[in-house]
């Protein structure tokens, strides 16, 4: 029996779906330039038909790609040829919800937004909110370790689990929670990327609503006033809830689409967000509105619906470049704040270097960048020409010792990236931990970690210290 | 324990090792890392400290304070080493963790995570390893994400619960044991 009748067979009616055209809205996750169909796409209902689909997918030694709502954008739910997508979407339920202790605990196919919603009653939300929350999943977002325009001062993905099931390629409940004793296995599985293991449930930490929220839109001459501003106010004290920034173009991409009133003239502009009680709130501002000397036009939200209007620039900045341009490439970099100016006058020289525009907004509080490279797939060699421009900027948060990826993952988009970040032992651990959990790489095989060999061949394997594994290795 | 490269070099010749932080260099069998310690880098506007294993929490807490600044968790012990108390603790402090530098069981010096808030390059190690009680590998030095101090009081550290009967976690941790240590140096 082939695997595809298998599936058929132990799964409900209308949970397999094959063939080429049935099932091409599977051939990408959100990073659309990687296409692949894979043999089968598996869309079970409840945990036993998960189990049921790992232990056939393992009788036929037959990769399996998790997916959530595919909205990644690094790859990480591309299928691979010949494998199982395991579309986890219809595992929608809430299964409980505990207002006194503050948790909830959900199936892996519940939309982000849609705990916030279930908790809404009892003045409770759940607090990463990464900007396509209307639409991926909790599964998916504790596979990549999701992050959102809040992370400063509520934390990742990973800050906010109260507990996980996995189940292992075997198909066995393995129990995680944030109070056992030993090492830290969740914090292991969160971001793992759908290569150790299947999340079947999910604990949230609920958080409490903030009394009140207000925005601070302050436009600058320069970046590195603006980036200065930044420093300024952690320096203070302040732990603004969301800070953000722009540069001119991204900026005027914005106000274009979203006409929220952003200064047309200034060449940077910083939201920064204050939120807890009225009392605190009114002290950090007060504290905040004291050091914005430099800036050359403020306003403060006035009411929920001018917040919400700020804020609906920065949040539909990707559309709003993407309106200006056949296509565009969102990086997803970070960077210790303090060389902000000298990476973005950087990525500016990068941009004349390579004739490819660049608008910058970069989630300033916690150092993720998120360069936007404007570019036309249909003009020959320009794919290429980006992504040896975006590689460039990895290189760079690298060499200022920052990280290739902020939130978005590695996938297959950065595997290459990989090389730089890691030297060959430290790649040589992962790939233990890999194995250790699935032997028989089953699970997303080829994702998030780069061969050696592929680093080798590249010529970019970082050795630091002298310490390369298998110096027996031929290296080519 | 003075130098990286003079730990590393023990690592590689011992088939014995225990982490301690007493001062007993007698025993042939202890690494003793407490001499090991101070202040690596630490940028107030960042949020971010990086120190060297062995150093005090006192002498932590005295530095970030001159900046308002603290861990965003309470410690009791003042006396203890940032580094006794990494291996120790659970997922109150793992959320703090940003980065590790440590030595495995085959002397290597590796690297995980970094000095930035958000980071998911690779596998978190760098939080896999708080509460792996020194048992598989040499934490040198470790990176935190820190608070004014006004916002780190309201933080608690909870009391882990010991790990019921869990034996598939159990099964976990010993293969991943062998990630770290193959020949079992650390014991």
């Amino acid at each position: 029996m082939s695997i595809i009748s298998e599936l058929t067979k132990a799964l409900p009616k209308n949970s397999v779906i094959s063939g080429e055209e049935n099932t091409r809205p599977f051939e990408c996750d959100g990073l659309s330039v990687y296409k692949q169909k894979p043999l089968a796409v598996a869309l079970p209902s409840n945990v036993d038909q998960i189990k049921k689909v790992l232990e056939i997918c393992k009788k036929n030694n037959t990769p399996v790609v998790t997916r959530g709502a595919g909205t990644g954008l690094s790859g990480g739910a591309l299928p691979l040829k010949g494998s199982v997508v395991l579309g986890l979407s219809r595992l929608t339920r809430v299964l409980s919800i505990d207002p006194e202790a503050q948790t909830a605990i959900v199936e892996p196919g519940v939309r982000n937004i849609a705990i916030s919603e279930a908790v809404e009653e009892y003045g409770l939300y759940y607090a990463p909110d990464p900007s396509s929350q209307i639409a991926c999943t909790i599964g998916g977002n504790v596979a990549e370790n999701s992050g959102g325009v809040h992370c400063l001062k509520y934390g990742l993905t990973v800050q906010n689990l109260e507990a996980l099931k996995i189940l292992t390629v075997d198909g066995e409940e393995l129990l995680l929670s944030r109070k056992d004793e030993g090492m830290g296995l969740l914090a292991l599985m969160t971001g793992s990327e759908g290569l150790l293991g299947v999340i079947s449930e999910i604990t949230v930490k609920l958080t409490k609503k903030p009394q009140q929220a207000k925005l601070i839109m302050a436009g600058f001459d320069s970046v590195r006033d603006c980036a200065n501003t930044v420093a300024s106010i952690i320096k203070i004290g302040v732990i603004p809830a969301g800070l953000e920034m722009m540069d001119q173009f991204a900026i005027e991409a914005s106000e274009a689409f979203a006409q929220a009133g952003y200064p047309l003239d200034a060449k940077a502009l910083l939201l920064c967000e204050l939120d807890g009680s009225e009392e605190l709130v009114e002290e950090d501002l007060n504290k905040v509105m004291d050091i914005l000397s430099k800036a050359t036009s403020v306003r403060v939200s006035e009411n929920e619906e001018e917040r919400l209007l700020f804020w609906k620039g920065r949040k539909s900045a990707f559309p709003a470049v993407g309106r200006l341009s056949p296509d565009y490439y969102c990086m997803d970099g970070t960077i210790p704040k303090r060389h902000l100016s000298d990476v973005l006058e950087k990525i500016n020289d990068l941009s004349k270097h390579y004739s490819l525009r660049v608008a910058n907004v970069f989630h300033a509080g916690d150092g993720n960048l998120h360069p936007l490279i404007l570019y036309d797939a249909g003009k020959p060699g320009e794919l290429e020409k980006t992504e040896a421009f975006g590689m460039d900027i990895l290189k760079l948060c690298v060499e200022v010792g920052g990280s290739i990826t902020g939130e978005h993952g590695v996938g297959v988009e950065k595997l290459d990236a990989m090389c730089h970040q890691y030297s060959a032992a430290e790649l040589d651990v992962f790939h233990q931990i890999k194995a250790a959990f699935d032997p028989h790489s089953l699970l997303n095989p080829g994702k998030a970690v780069p061969t050696l060999h592929r680093c080798a061949e590249l010529g970019n394997m970082h050795v630091h210290h002298g310490n390369l594994p298998h110096p027996e290795l031929e290296r080519f | 324990m003075n130098s990286i490269a003079e730990l590393q070099k023990k690592v590689k010749h011992s088939h014995k090792l225990r982490i301690t932080n007493y001062d007993d260099e007698s025993d042939e069998e202890l690494v003793n890392m407490s001499s090991y310690s101070g202040v690596v880098e630490y940028y107030p506007e960042e949020l971010v400290l990086t120190v060297k294993a062995g150093t005090s929490i006192k002498i932590v807490n005295e530095e970030l304070a001159k900046n308002n600044q603290a861990f965003p968790f309470i410690t009791e012990n003042p006396e203890q080493t940032i580094g006794s108390l990494y291996a120790t603790s659970g997922a109150e402090l793992s959320d703090s963790v940003l980065g590790v530098q440590i030595v495995n069981g085959k002397g290597e010096l590796l690297n995980f995570g970094g000095q930035v808030m958000k980071n998911v390059a690779g596998y978190d190690v760098s939080r896999l390893l708080v509460g792996s009680m020194g048992k598989l590998a040499i934490i040198t030095q470790i990176s935190f994400k820190i608070l004014p101090e006004k916002a780190a009081k309201k933080f608690q550290q909870e009391a882990p619960i010991k790990n019921k009967e869990n034996s598939l976690r159990l099964i976990y941790e010993a293969k991943l044991k062998k990630v770290f240590d193959p020949y079992g140096v650390f014991i």
